[in-house]
């Protein structure tokens, strides 16, 4: 059988993120010669320390995209989240500095004003019908003037090491490994649930050898995760965060009602109403959702810095909604998923780090971002065969 | 110079294989009105893409003259160069755009500096409004300041200034008030005085009956007959429309009908963007458990309206009481109407059915997928087990139980649309054109459905353009026209030219 071009397209939407893997694999191997020095001892790219840095370095901009997927794939945009980022983290700021409150209410607090503020957005865009681009380019520059007004223009530090340790710490090696092994325990549980029920059913299953296969690659996955990351000084807390929501957001988006709905109201929103269900309520939750991850965010901004910055955050938003398209979240809605769009941060995230590693001055760490972004999304319409004219 | 200023011979047009029209005459001389008349999906508006050249020379078959020469127009724009200009059912109005800037658009006069010389501009559209005895219209507005009676004589002026020697008219008053369409009809009446020719479509046979000099009537694509105005009446024009055998193509089935259970009591809506026209004027029915009740009507009668009103989803303004087994309810969005057992399947398929990237068993979930959670997540092999029974009880055709939607055929689309709407198992039906745009063997499934769910009990309300399929479904047929509930029969020996009457506003026999 010969592949033909048609079949490399049907591959490639089917497996989209095996496409964007491969994409990072070459990314990383063109950093990691470039980068090759004997005298260092090998690439400096390609080691555990850098490793390390660059899952650090994406974790917010990570945490911005896995909310902003649900966002785009409803149908809108926020583009609010680096302000809002900034204001929730400079709220933190001062709650841990100039009032010492003990870390869990700041984070308790911070979290409820991120859900409030995203509850606002979603409810002007959803009941009063105002466009999402517009509610939020507003909320862009109010935000902003909040975060100046609360902080006064200047940097609130130092923060308590409490906080610190959200931005900054390492899980020990111990729990690490633990949480490796516990991870791939919910894994082989979940596949033979899954395969109990389906036959339950009556629904076809996989053979054992394939299952078992893929249960080992998982394994493997993992494995050479935390290896990795126990060999520099362990999983940073993060990027800890950042896969815990990954898998929670994931579990939203395919095993939820309110996850099934979002990306039906994203495809067809007259059609949804229709069937009964509440999309305005659904678009509602969506922005809060968001809100919530800005709230994330921001505390780990602040953390990662020590201190409340009135700059803190600003441009994210577009990182965020460039990781989504890089990883095929689609413009008109109704298509994307969280993993892919953290592939997109990872990407982004490459980028900035083998550039700045190899001393390329910023105006061309810029001009290469936005030419990778347009490129993605056509490499996207190419592969799905949308094109125009 | 021949006597006619168009002729149209023996033309044929197939859409794969599937003649819509075949070996259409039709002939207008000059100064003259043609009638075109035939029911909905007969193949007017195909032959009226064939005249303006949207579908262009060469894709069809049989000879158009125009002025004695052969056409051979290959797009509009030459049509539209000819002469013949074609005003559509919709109107093609840029609503921010002023009356003048609409007239002149794509033929804007220019001044020395290539800049739009508005003084000009303004200068002629007013003389056209003047023309058209329209002079208190401000030719500088945008036009979306007046009504749509007012906009239709502004598409009007347009084809004037394309110095239109055929207009063509296609249901021009479907949006219009009686006062508008007075307005309209003299008017065409003046140009015919002047020398200009016209093609009518409509299914308002007065109006036919009024302006036309002779009428041409197809019926299922074919050329029925061609006969001057004077030797016609409405009546004589319904049985040349409708004169068909009604074939056996329902599998009528025996079933109980019990008491009302559902209840609709004045039911008035206006329209959305012209809140002024009523859409539906003062409905009041009754619908009885097991009961399958038809409504007829022609396009633009406000059947789909009354539908969405009752299912929760009208836009406009409405009011009007609806009761379920004796309680009034009040249905506020289509998830009321839901929860309450009121399910209605959309006329616009691809507009309000399906969700086009989602797999055909979610798009059949999605009204009920509460029911396949626990603790808030999906039980996906549940889920699928459920699906995979719809898919066969429904016999939908899919290679897979997920493939996105968009991929099937019309008629497995709408077999899964219906299977949304049945699973939340209504006590009422709204079925809205449920049979439009798909192949025969799915129209019959959809009919055994009918009759199967009313043998459970289910009330059914069928919407339909297809005048045997309402004769040969209901158990009650619902007549609509202008809004208005025209008539309310028992179908026993009903006829489709008794329906067609009502439906036009001339009721043969006593409304019932």
């Amino acid at each position: 059988m010969t592949l033909t071009k048609k079949d490399v397209r049907k591959f490639l939407s089917e497996y989209k993120i095996v496409a964007l893997l491969i994409v990072i694999a070459i990314i990383w191997a063109f950093f990691g010669y470039l980068t090759y020095d004997s005298e260092l001892g090998g690439s400096q790219f390609l080691t555990p320390r850098n490793f390390s840095n660059l899952l650090r370095q994406m974790a917010i901009t990570g945490m911005l995209a896995s909310a902003m997927v649900f966002v785009i794939v409803a149908g809108e945009i926020d583009l609010s989240v680096g302000s809002l980022l900034g204001l929730l983290g400079g709220i933190a700021a001062v709650l841990d500095v100039t009032y010492s409150w003990p870390l869990w209410a700041t984070i308790v607090l911070v979290i409820a004003m991120g859900l409030f503020f995203g509850l606002m957005v979603g409810w002007l865009t959803a009941y009063l019908g105002i466009p999402s681009f517009i509610v939020t380019l507003g909320g862009q520059l109010a935000f902003r003037g909040m975060v100046l007004g609360l902080t006064g223009g200047i940097t609130i530090a130092p923060v308590s090491p409490d906080l610190k340790f959200i931005g900054q710490g390492y899980l020990p090696e111990l729990i690490g490994d633990a949480g490796g092994v516990l991870l791939f325990l919910v894994l082989v549980f979940l596949a033979l649930r899954t395969r109990m029920n389906r036959q339950k059913h009556n629904l076809s299953v996989s053979t054992m050898p394939a299952e078992v296969g893929r249960l080992l690659f998982a394994g493997v996955i993992i494995l050479g995760f935390v290896m990795t990351l126990n060999d520099y000084q362990g999983v940073p807390v993060p990027v800890l965060v950042l896969l815990v929501i990954l898998a929670v957001f994931t579990i939203v988006g395919n095993k939820t009602t309110f996850g099934r709905h979002i990306y039906a109201v994203g495809s067809n929103m007259e059609a949804t109403r229709l069937s009964g269900v509440n999309v305005a309520y659904v678009k509602m939750m969506v922005f809060a959702l968001m809100g919530l991850m800005c709230a994330f965010a921001g505390l780990t901004t602040t953390a990662r810095l020590a201190a409340g910055t009135p700059s803190a955050g600003f441009g994210n938003e577009l990182d965020a909604i460039a990781s989504c398209f890089i990883g095929g979240t689609s413009m008109r809605g109704g298509v994307g998923s969280v993993s892919g769009a953290l592939v997109g941060a990872v990407i982004m995230a490459s980028l900035d780090n083998g550039m700045s590693m190899m001393g390329i001055d910023t105006f061309w760490q810029q001009i290469v971002k936005g030419v990778i972004l347009v490129a993605a999304v056509y490499m996207d319409i190419v592969s799905s065969g949308n094109q125009r004219g | 110079m021949s006597d006619y200023l168009l002729e149209m011979h023996d033309i044929t047009k197939d859409f794969n294989g599937v003649k819509a029209i075949d070996g259409i005459h039709l002939q207008v001389r000059r100064g003259e009105c043609v009638g075109l008349c035939g029911e909905n999906g007969a193949g007017k508006s195909t032959l009226m893409k064939v005249l303006s050249a949207v579908y262009p020379y060469g894709t069809w078959s049989g000879q158009i003259l125009w002025e004695g020469k052969e056409l051979k127009a290959r797009n509009i724009r030459e049509t539209e160069e000819a002469g013949i200009v074609i005003i559509h059912q919709e109107l093609m109005m840029v609503p921010h755009l002023t009356v003048a800037e609409n007239i002149f658009l794509g033929s804007e006069p220019r001044n020395m500096a290539g800049f739009i010389d508005y003084d000009l501009m303004n200068a002629q559209a007013e003389k056209l409004m003047a023309r058209l005895k329209m002079s208190d219209i401000n030719v500088a507005l945008p036009v979306y300041n007046y009504s749509g009676g007012k906009q239709q004589l502004v598409e009007i002026a347009k084809a004037l200034n394309k110095n239109a020697k055929l207009l063509i008219l296609d249901e021009p008053t479907s949006a219009l008030t009686t006062a508008e369409t007075k307005t309209l009809l003299n008017l065409i009446k003046e140009f015919k005085a002047n020398g200009m020719a016209c093609v009518y479509i409509s299914h308002k046979l007065e109006e036919v009956a009024e302006i036309a000099d002779t009428v041409t009537v197809i019926r299922d694509g074919t050329h029925i007959g061609t006969q001057p105005m004077a030797e016609l009446d409405t009546n004589k024009i319904i049985t040349m429309m409708v004169g068909r055998e009604m074939k056996n193509l329902f599998p009528r089935e025996t079933h109980a009908i019990g008491d009302v259970v559902f209840e609709a009591k004045n039911i008035s809506c206006w329209d959305v963007t012209n809140r002024e026209r009523k859409v539906v004027d003062n409905v009041s029915f009754e619908l009885r458990k097991g009961e399958i009740l038809g409504v007829a009507g022609l396009v633009g009668a406000g059947r789909t309206e009354l539908a969405c009103k009752l299912f929760g989803c009208w836009n406009g303004d409405h009011e009007g009481k609806i009761f379920l087994e004796g309680q009034e309810i009040s249905v506020r969005a289509p998830r009321d109407a839901v929860r309450l057992g009121i399910c209605m399947v959309p006329e616009d398929r691809k507009r309000h059915g399906i969700v086009p990237l989602m797999g055909v068993g979610y798009n059949i979930t999605m009204s009920v997928l509460k029911r396949y959670t626990t603790g808030g997540f999906i039980q996906s092999e549940a889920e699928l087990a459920e699906i995979q029974n719809q898919i066969i009880r429904m016999k939908v055709k899919t290679a897979e139980p997920l493939l996105p939607i968009a991929s099937l055929s019309g008629g497995n689309q709408q077999k899964a649309v219906v299977a949304k709407m049945l699973l939340p198992e209504p006590k009422v039906l709204i079925l809205d054109e449920p049979t439009r745009g798909i192949d025969v063997g799915a129209k019959y499934e959809i009919y055994k459905l009918i009759f199967e769910l009313a043998k459970q009990g289910v009330a059914v309300l069928m919407i339909s353009s297809e005048m045997p399929e309402v004769l040969g479904i209901s158990d009650r047929v619902l007549v609509m026209g202008e809004g208005k509930l025209r008539g309310n029969y028992v179908n026993e020996g009903l006829t489709q030219e008794k329906v067609l009457a009502a439906a036009i506003g001339q009721p043969t026999t006593e409304a019932a």
